[in-house]
């Protein structure tokens, strides 16, 4: 394997540039000390690292939407409407540019022209280049970010940070497993030590662009640990490549014990393991998703799935939160429906920022137990990696030891199966060849079955399906009819 | 019961895995012999499918918004293949934006699917739907 997690060195970069570049003609004339000179000219009020150091300061959740639309104009109109209403904001690429469909993308953009509204879920960046992207930023006065879902994203990473956004979301594992269907991950964590390592060459140059692994994965009753140890796993490798300001995300479960631990636990073993790994000159930063997985048909039930993440966001002591609409159950909202849900969870927001939730032994004992987890399936990481990153994570996912569950790639193993236990924490049913240690095993079997119990039925994959389905008909649990 | 076999798959660049495995687990569960393709799948490989395995319906599942775009033509192409029983059917998110179902009903309806879903539908119902219209084609 000719993968490493070690910095690229300027020659292998520029020489795989040159081909990136040529990979669509909007490549053509972007210049990277152009990008420096743009960027460092841009107000510190547009500098996403700055907000989130900000945040960080002060104990404040910042609060951002998705959006993205096929046309600039649209897609300038709809920043702006959204931009009063929230901290930092999105350029939501579509699903066509994620997986480097540049001529359908192209279609995308023809036929929205012509029904006069978007066709696409998003806004296709690479296919409007340098100019009209500048154009998007200098439209805006918030820091904006590209989020999108990328297993190759070194061109849209090209011209968007040239552009001027300032964030860029994403990762080798976390923009393939639940993104890509037949994308080695050899492949994509390559692709993205080369996002990481341009994202480093602008740090060098004094412009500091936030990297966000994508934490949710497939949003469907992901175990903390699982999406964790992703989570670090990138930020290593990106902070290897040079990268210094990291926001580690997670996906709402549902369980205030458990979503509260998690955040907690997360922030503590990312320093852990980057300082483990010699790092000490970096900003690291939380994310949290409200829920990830299907909402309810009805606005106002949506409401109360996007309000209970926006406490969780708060309490738990989040940097900022990802926004839900109320017409998630449909797909992509209206600009309204949009607005609704960060008005919603501003109120939240504010109402919880001076509360803090009381030391608890009950969320302490979460805590411990998802880094022993953590531990438990990074020490595997290394050791099958030889002490490398990036070669242990290739290794894992062939060999289950990570396993996120629900995702479409086929180099995921999916043998490890979530189920809620009797409180609504996800716990593990399955556990696949995931390393997890005797006693935490036993610890999950126990609540599942305290669950089983009280439903008197056997935890079989009926329960699990009743989960996935059971926030949208108004529970958490998914219990029998 | 039923001797009914269905390729199953989420078409276009649409990675939406979730509802395409319970789909699977539901329909298998009813008698129904699934062959699943996973996501992203293009028309001309639901259509290779269907003609390899002698399937007599496709489920086409779009949940990412551009179910317009990529769902467009398979009817046309189904006919081409000479696939001219096939029973098509559509479901999911299935357009941009929060329409009006009946409208996207009408839509899809009119690109040659036999019958379109929302998420919401009820798998056992969709199931013994997908048995009468295959009893009702052959």
């Amino acid at each position: 394997m000719k993968l490493k997690s070690e910095k690229m060195t300027m020659e292998a970069f520029q020489a795989e540039r040159e081909e990136v570049m040529r990979t669509w003609p909007t490549g053509q004339g972007v210049d990277f000390e152009d990008g420096v000179r743009y960027q460092l000219a841009l107000p510190e009020s547009k500098r996403f690292s700055s907000a989130l150091a900000k945040a960080e300061r002060e104990g404040k959740t910042l609060c951002q939407p998705r959006a993205g639309v096929a046309l600039v104009d649209e897609h300038i109109k709809l920043l702006q409407f959204l931009e009063p209403s929230c901290d930092l904001l999105p350029s939501t690429i579509d699903a066509y540019t994620r997986l480097n469909h540049y001529e359908k993308a192209a279609e995308g953009v023809a036929r929205s022209l012509a029904a006069g509204t978007s066709l696409l879920n998003g806004f296709p960046a690479v296919n409007h280049g340098l100019a009209e992207c500048r154009r998007v930023v200098e439209a805006l006065k918030k820091p904006v970010q590209v989020r999108h879902g990328t297993p190759d994203a070194r061109l849209l990473g090209e011209i968007t940070l040239a552009a001027g956004f300032t964030a860029y979301e994403g990762g080798g594992i976390s923009y393939n497993i639940p993104y890509a269907k037949k994308v080695p991950l050899e492949r994509s964590i390559r692709h993205w030590q080369y996002c990481d390592r341009l994202v480093g060459l602008y740090e060098e140059r004094g412009v500091r662009i936030n990297r966000e692994p994508f934490g949710p994965l497939s949003g469907t009753l992901v175990p903390p640990f699982v999406s964790h140890c992703v989570a670090i796993i990138e930020g290593l490798l990106a902070l290897e490549q040079g990268c210094k300001c990291i926001t580690l995300g997670y996906g709402q479960a549902g369980n205030i014990v458990q979503d509260i631990a998690a955040i907690r636990s997360l922030r503590e073993l990312g320093h852990e393991f980057f300082r483990a790994a010699g790092y000490e000159d970096y900003a690291l930063s939380t994310v949290f998703h409200q829920w990830m997985g299907g909402f309810p048909e009805n606005e106002a039930m949506a409401f109360s799935v996007i309000a209970w993440g926006s406490a969780m966001a708060a309490l738990s002591g989040a940097t900022k939160v990802i926004v839900k609409t109320p017409h998630e159950a449909s797909g992509i909202p209206t600009k309204e429906a949009n607005k609704q849900g960060l008005d919603a969870t501003t109120q939240l927001l504010n109402m919880v920022r001076e509360q803090v939730f009381p030391a608890s032994p009950v969320v302490d004992l979460e805590v411990e137990l998802i880094k022993r987890e953590v531990r438990a399936v990074m020490a595997k990481v290394f050791e099958l990696g030889n002490g490398d990153v990036a070669v242990g994570a290739v290794r894992a996912f062939e060999a289950g030891v990570l396993d996120v569950p629900f995702a479409p790639a086929t180099c995921n193993a999916g043998k490890l199966m979530p189920v809620r236990d009797n409180e609504g924490a996800v716990r593990i049913f399955e556990v696949g060849r995931v390393p997890l240690p005797d006693d935490v095993l036993a610890y999950h079997k126990e609540k599942i079955a305290e669950r089983a119990k009280a439903e008197n039925r056997a935890p079989v994959f009926q329960m699990v399906v009743d989960d996935i389905y059971a926030i949208s008909k108004s529970k958490l649990i998914g219990r029998p009819r | 019961m039923s001797d009914i076999t269905a390729v199953l798959g989420v078409i276009g660049s649409d990675c939406h895995a979730v509802g395409n495995k319970i789909l699977d687990h539901a329909l298998t569960a009813e008698g129904i012999k699934v062959v699943n393709l996973g996501v992203m799948v293009s028309q001309d490989e639901f259509i290779n499918a269907a003609v390899e395995t002698g399937a007599q319906a496709i489920l086409v599942a779009s949940i990412y918004g551009h179910g317009e775009i990529d769902c467009d033509g398979l009817r046309g192409r189904c006919l081409e293949r000479g696939l001219d029983k096939v029973v098509l059917y559509v479901g999911g998110n299935l357009v941009i934006g929060k329409r009006d179902f009946a409208e996207v009903e009408t839509l899809f309806r009119g690109m040659g699917y036999d019958r379109v879903f929302p998420p919401t539908v009820d798998l056992k119902e969709m199931a013994n739907l997908l048995k009468q219209d295959v009893a009702a084609r052959s």
